[in-house]
């Protein structure tokens, strides 16, 4: 195996790891805020590819416009999903999880009303590959890397320097200490609900020109965001990001050497193991 | 034990008013999916949401079409058999996940059915079937009573054995819920550290009920199994597994007649949906989110809200008159 093949397959594995983590990062803040487990969350992912076929596909918007166009739109609906509905179920995370069932069930079924039910082809977002020594990364999947690390970065600096973002993680500790100091948790609530719905969008515009978008994209990624929140720990920000990083490094390097179904098999053992160890998850909290 | 008899009753007279071959195939359907939403309440009834119940419904129906296939065994002995092979593999998960509760025991449990599902579809092909699943599973076999022998091929017998199983667990299901069992286990559910301290061993109340409706589970996998003929790995996947929870959820897990009405009612109307064709999912959707924001305690619940609303309204009525009498 040479060192050139293996940096390539780490990059690529490296690239669906960071949109994983951004689609488990959103569906662990909404948790951690709401206490509801969003079954819909993919979603919201398929939303994202959609929007981005649209404005960059069909309408021809600049990319970077299109890509900020679907975050935005995704984390409108997420809002509003909210406001309609989700805020009624705070902290019921039985009734939280059949209604976001029933939310996935009409979204998934409203896009194939109103997309079709075929794949659609986005066209690349950006041509040629760049060399490094004998290494060769597509330009694509680079584009992927950076956005993504982009928006993690931006996630963590606003969580922890603005107010909306220091509100949020209040009320995640405890929304009735938070409230008493005056934190406004209905506006908190929503504003977490569409910052985790737009994280998905941003997954699904990024690997839209890689993977073909359809009503259904949305089932393997948020399955994936599941297995990452289990190992990083429910609620955890932090365990998000190491747990996506882990079980994209092991399912990256297994894929040199193993069946695709040995290695999601590995994933599951690396779940077991870690579970074994801390039942919570790495960071995960009673 | 009124409400239980009137069930039994309305099982009995399905063949009697339909032959219909649909409609028999959708009451069959019916009773097993009662057996595994009844279990599955059983083991919310100490508090845990178990996502992998229909994995142990794979293992009992995967046991039970391998032991009649490669080792032999006659169809009823692996009905026995295999459900009591369900829950021993429980006990190991059971007190592995057990250690958590609420969304992270969810969440445990949800990794096992992934896991399952993998197993069932990938590993062990010649015995497994892998990915183009299990075949040509033999139908049970007859059964030798002292007056004949009676077969089980075609509907209606199969209907009438799989009544006798559904019978069997809601008899059980029941029983145990008017036991001490049901008590301790409400006062779980109700508060654990309050029942642990009150000297209740809260694991092994929650590791029983686990391995229980495992059991039954694996029951109804058998049943699966044998009627099927067939085991795809899909059938034990995150799909199947989510409509056992909404049929629970949407009847309520309050009662053991939350599953039941959660059930039957979702069922039905489910097929009726199917006229819809493109709207179908999208309708079926909307009802459940309708029905879970208006009805938070499931559909059991309803008649109690109603009498309620209407003792207040009487009530309001009552002091507004009086209060016109007053002197």
């Amino acid at each position: 195996m040479s060192t050139q093949l293996l940096i390539q397959s780490a990059m690529n594995g490296f690239g669906l790891a960071v949109v994983y983590i951004l689609v488990a990062l959103g569906l662990t803040l909404i948790f951690s805020i709401l206490g509801i487990i969003n079954f819909a969350h993919g979603e919201f992912y398929m939303l994202g590819g959609f929007a981005t076929y649209y404005a960059f596909g069909v309408f021809g918007l600049h990319y970077v416009l299109a890509l900020l166009l679907a975050v935005l739109a995704v984390g409108g609906a997420g809002v509003l999903a909210e406001r309609l509905v989700f805020r009624r179920l705070r902290g019921k995370t039985l009734n939280g999880f059949i209604v976001s069932l029933g939310l996935l069930w009409v979204l998934q079924a409203s896009a194939q009303l109103g997309f079709g039910v075929l794949d659609k082809a986005v066209p690349s977002a950006v041509g040629g590959v760049l060399r490094v020594g004998s290494v060769v990364i597509s330009s694509e999947r680079l584009l992927v890397i950076v956005s993504g690390v982009v928006l993690i970065a931006a996630l963590y600096v606003f969580l922890t320097f603005t107010r909306a973002g220091r509100a949020m993680r209040a009320v995640a500790q405890d929304a009735d200490a938070a409230a008493l100091q005056g934190v406004n948790i209905e506006a908190v609530s929503a504003l977490g609900f569409g910052v985790g719905c737009g994280l998905a969008g941003a997954a699904g515009a990024l690997l839209a020109p890689i993977f073909a978008v359809s009503p259904t994209m949305g089932a393997l990624p948020v399955v994936k965001a599941f297995i990452i929140i289990i190992v990083g720990g429910m609620g955890s920000l932090p365990g998000a990001v190491i747990g996506g990083l882990l079980l994209g490094a092991v399912e990256g390097i297994g894929t040199l050497f193993m069946s695709s179904a040995a290695v999601s098999m590995l994933g599951f053992l690396v779940v077991i193991a870690v579970l074994l160890v801390r039942p919570r998850g790495l960071f995960g909290v009673a | 034990m009124i409400g239980f008899g009137l069930l039994a009753a309305a099982g009995v007279a399905i063949p009697i008013a339909t032959r219909d071959s649909y409609h028999l195939d959708v009451a069959t359907a019916i009773l097993m999916n009662l057996v595994l939403t009844l279990s599955l309440r059983f083991e919310m009834s100490t508090g845990q949401l178990n996502m992998a119940h229909v994995s142990f419904m794979g293992v009992g129906a995967y046991a039970s079409a391998l032991l009649v296939m490669r080792a032999g065994w006659p169809f009823w002995a692996a009905l026995g058999a295999a459900p009591l092979l369900a829950a021993l593999v429980a006990l190991p998960v059971g007190r592995i996940a057990l250690r958590v509760s609420g969304p992270y025991y969810f969440l445990i449990t949800f990794a096992f059915l992934e896991v399952m599902r993998l197993l069932f579809n990938n590993f062990f092909p010649d015995y497994l079937g892998g990915p183009s699943g299990l075949v040509q599973i033999p139908p049970p076999s007859p059964l030798p009573l002292p007056g004949g022998a009676v077969t089980f091929t075609g509907k209606l017998p199969q209907y009438w054995l799989m009544y006798g199983l559904f019978v069997l667990t809601t008899a059980m299901l029941i029983r145990l819920e008017h036991s001490r069992v049901g008590l301790v286990a409400g006062a779980i559910r109700q508060g654990d550290l309050l029942a642990e301290t009150l000297g209740v061993n809260v694991l092994r109340y929650q590791l029983g009920a686990f391995m229980l409706g495992s059991f039954f589970a694996g029951l109804a996998g058998v049943f699966f199994a044998h009627s099927h003929q067939v085991l795809h790995s899909s059938d034990f996947a995150l799909e199947p597994m989510v409509l056992l929870v909404v049929f629970t959820v949407i009847g309520g897990t309050q009662s053991v007649w939350g599953p039941v009405i959660g059930t039957v009612a979702l069922s039905i109307a489910s097929e009726f949906l199917r006229e819809l064709h493109h709207y179908e999912v999208l309708v079926y959707g909307l009802v459940l989110m309708v029905v879970m924001l208006a009805v938070p305690e499931g559909l059991v619940s309803l008649p109690g809200r109603l009498a309620e609303a209407l003792a207040r309204r009487r009530r309001a009525k009552a002091v507004s008159m009086g209060a016109g009498l007053a002197p």
